[in-house]
């Protein structure tokens, strides 16, 4: 914690502040791109909100009141730039979310950046159908293996509740796949 | 139809891959997209601009000299010269006219002290014969 305290202080003193923000990048950028990716399905399309993420991370950190880790802080800029992001997208093709989810699905078997198979697809599919914050729980936890306590503090939910919404997605999941 | 159970299954990974190299130019093109905290100069051109201006100020000044003279050479006030040849030449006031118009301080400034003496006068109508003439008549 001491350490993060240092290393705010050198992401706003403007002499220390590019080189320390590099750092930042090297080392949020693959995480961070995985989640939004998780989200968005589409590398272009994750790119761009990627790199918005960080350019609003950096203009924001200012206002980083530290009151939660920097981790946590960066995951949801970047959790409510992905989201937004969809919802636009979705609005200008005058389709659903779920509408546009799908379709980014069909478009993976000819993606040059998806290397997967059927089930992979599969279990794709079996996500989009569940709720939004589902999904999210379900991709956090399963595909980024972060710990309830991290999820906990990005999306400000109980361990308890997200424990429930994860099982809940499990299960639907299976449901799906097997029927399908 | 078998049950698809997660656990039971090897983990499955997302498949989501980047374009090679994506990662080491990534934070590069981030760095190039932040607004820059500029420090504040005066550019080579509002330096230039004072010269403009200066420039400009001076071209006014220059420019209105011409019509600063023509201005006042439509002035309401006439030089003596003219006034006096008006009077002279055009005008209908009489001499009376002038004369009244005099008080006693104009008077003493016209006025002339020849300082002649008698003797002087005296030979000058001696020596002048017309003056018998005027005289007779």
């Amino acid at each position: 914690m001491q350490e993060e305290q240092e290393f705010i202080q050198e992401l706003l003193n403007p002499k220390t502040q590019n080189q320390a923000f590099q750092k930042l990048l090297k080392e949020y950028q693959k995480p961070l791109y995985n989640h939004v990716r998780n989200i968005l399905l589409n590398h272009d399309d994750t790119d761009d909100v990627l790199q918005n993420t960080f350019v609003k991370v950096f203009q924001n950190l200012n206002k980083f009141k530290g009151e939660s880790k920097l981790f946590s802080w960066m995951y949801r800029i970047a959790t409510n730039e992905a989201l937004t992001f969809l919802n636009h997208k979705a609005k200008l093709g005058g389709v659903s979310s779920e509408t546009l989810q799908s379709k980014a699905i069909d478009n993976l078997k000819a993606d040059i950046y998806f290397d997967g198979n059927e089930i992979q697809i599969k279990l794709q599919k079996a996500i989009i159908q569940l709720p939004e914050k589902q999904q999210l729980v379900f991709k956090m936890k399963y595909f980024e293996e972060l710990k309830y306590e991290e999820i906990s503090e990005i999306l400000g939910t109980s361990v308890g509740a997200l424990k429930a919404s994860y099982h809940h997605a499990v299960k639907k999941i299976e449901a799906i796949v097997t029927a399908n | 139809m078998k049950t698809f159970k997660l656990e039971n299954e090897p983990k499955i990974e997302s498949g989501f891959k980047t374009p090679e190299n994506y990662f080491d130019n990534f934070s590069a093109r981030v760095m190039e997209q932040l607004p820059k905290e500029e420090p504040k100069t005066i550019s080579l051109f509002d330096r230039r601009k004072t010269w403009i201006y200066a420039a400009a100020a001076v071209m006014v000044l220059a420019l209105s000299i011409p019509v600063y003279n023509n201005f006042y050479s439509h002035s309401t006030e006439i030089d003596e010269t003219t006034l006096e040849n008006y009077i002279s030449y055009h005008s209908t006031v009489t001499d009376t006219d002038l004369v009244n118009l005099l008080d006693e301080k104009d008077i003493q400034k016209i006025s002339v002290n020849l300082n002649i003496e008698d003797k002087a006068i005296e030979n000058e109508l001696s020596t002048d014969n017309n003056l018998e003439q005027y005289l007779l008549n």
